[in-house]
């Protein structure tokens, strides 16, 4: 690939984020609004369209604060830490059967762990900024990103396994076509059990509420990010929409056939289209969650990840591993 | 069953979401307000539109904020004259014991709520300036007018 190609495909990495930026902060305000029972922004532009980009041109124009007593040089590159890896991670994405920004063998290993590189980020900032706020809200995140990111990863195993491949290009290929005639092969049906657990973790992944004590509102006010302001704030704010965006792109891939529609064939234009379709779908149910649940303990969170997720994952890893070996041989001695 | 409650929430919120927001777009679009809504108090006038006060002091005695005032002078027959009458609705809790005590029925509780002002002097208000106190013969229906 010519350096010219790489940077190119850099730009559209960059803007598809920033797009999704701007599109998924209205989303949320509109959809929490809604759920809610208020109508969201209004005022800025016809139905608040405006308003995210007035957000944006008001973090720009804001005055870059330090706290004197802050670790100047973690506080300065910890936004740029979070924000990176959520950058990077829309390498693997495939959006269509030729679409992607480039085709790597453990893509989906890639996304997760570029993805599990932002608690570091997120505790860098809390510890940095020499508050007390943003060292709870800090170590909360870590401890909380720390723990989903096991059954995140056991969740993807399944599709992985049923695919027989970590290339997000190849499970998203082997969900083409259909069983016994009319069930689409979309992995979340015999994954069912895999999704949900990718579902929740997914949500702590993000930090989106009910799982958001890290930032924890009404507590920590926003808790890691609580002293940083202007563009930095701006990039972890950023940071944390694009992640959404990835997580629910993942899950598109891993259990929703992708890029592909159900039944006929997609054609290459429409790949792409599906494919965000499927993922802004993913999105909203998670703002749907947000909107309706209230935020656990942290005790809580943490027991019910390492006492109901966890062992729940793995035992479908193992149960799953069985039926997939097991599966051949019953089929053969059902038919003969 | 465990987790049904989050069920039940989930579907709380998308039946919101069908039913449409309530709420009103506020300078646009104003509520009635409801028929006993107390806001800033105001006098009333009687059919020839004079003032029916008549200058008997029990509604500034009576507000517990002390935000009314009245500035009364007498001419040499005793009636009556009221100088001004002065209330400060920036400190009124809206109570309404002003209007129930008055036993002429000379003020009342106006749908007015939009006090916001931008001048603190607007706070205090003048409600009635330079006029003739009602007699009280008059106010209560009595043959002297
Ligand atoms: S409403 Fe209450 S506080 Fe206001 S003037 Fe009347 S008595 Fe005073
Ligand atoms: S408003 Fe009523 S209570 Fe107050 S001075 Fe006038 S007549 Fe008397």
């Amino acid at each position: 690939m010519s350096a010219l190609g790489i940077l190119g495909r850099f730009a559209a990495m960059l803007v598809l984020l920033l797009v999704n930026g701007v599109v998924l902060i209205y989303m949320l305000r509109k959809v929490l609004g809604r759920l809610h029972l208020r109508i969201g922004p209004n005022r800025v532009g016809p139905f608040g369209l405006l308003q995210t980009t007035n957000d944006v041109i008001k973090l720009l124009t804001k005055e870059d604060l330090r706290p004197d007593s802050a670790d100047a040089w973690l506080f300065n590159i910890a936004p740029y830490l979070i924000f990176v890896p959520s950058f990077m991670a829309y390498i693997p994405l495939v959006f269509g059967p030729t679409l992607a920004v480039t085709n790597l063998d453990t893509g989906l290993l890639l996304a997760f762990a570029l993805t599990s590189l932002v608690p570091l980020g997120v505790l860098m900032a809390g510890w940095s900024s020499n508050s007390k706020w943003s060292l709870i809200g800090g170590m909360r995140a870590a401890g909380l990103q720390i723990a989903y990111e096991v059954p995140l990863l056991l969740s993807a195993l399944g599709p992985v396994m049923m695919a027989g491949s970590l290339d997000p290009a190849r499970i998203v290929a082997a969900q083409s076509g259909v069983w016994l005639g009319f069930i689409p092969r979309w992995f979340v049906i015999p994954q069912i059990l895999a999704f949900v657990v990718y579902a929740i973790a997914s949500q702590a992944e993000t930090q989106q509420t009910p799982f958001d004590m890290s930032e924890a509102e009404s507590e920590l006010i926003t808790g890691f990010a609580n002293e940083y302001g202007g563009m930095r704030f701006g990039f972890m704010y950023l940071a944390e929409f694009s992640n959404t965006f990835i997580v629910s792109a993942i899950g598109t891939m891993l259990f929703f056939g992708g890029w592909q529609l159900p039944w006929v064939a997609t054609p290459a234009w429409l790949a792409p289209f599906v494919f965000i379709a499927k993922t802004y779908t993913g999105i909203f149910v998670m703002m749907w969650a947000r909107g309706s649940l209230p935020r656990f303990r942290v005790d809580q969170m943490l027991s019910f990840c390492w006492k109901v997720l966890i062992p729940v994952s793995l035992a479908w890893v193992v149960v799953w591993a069985c039926v997939q070996r097991l599966w051949p041989v019953v089929a053969m001695a059902v038919s003969r | 069953m465990w987790g049904s409650g989050i069920l039940k929430g989930f579907a709380i919120t998308m039946r919101n979401m069908f039913r449409g927001p309530i709420t009103v777009m506020y300078p646009e679009q104003k509520l009635t307000l409801p028929e006993r809504a107390r806001w800033a108090v105001a006098p009333r006038y009687d059919a020839e539109g004079r003032p029916k006060c008549t200058a008997c002091l029990i509604c500034v005695n009576e507000c517990p904020d002390h935000v009314l005032n009245l500035e009364v002078s007498k001419s040499e027959d005793g009636a009556k004259h009221i100088d001004r009458y002065v209330y400060e609705v920036g400190a009124c809790m809206m109570c309404g014991l002003c209007v129930e005590a008055c036993p002429f029925d000379a003020i009342e509780m106006s749908h007015e709520y939009e006090l916001a002002t931008r001048d603190h002097g607007d706070l205090v208000r003048v409600l009635l300036r330079d006029v003739d106190a009602a007699s009280t013969r008059r106010a209560k229906g009595g043959d002297d007018a």
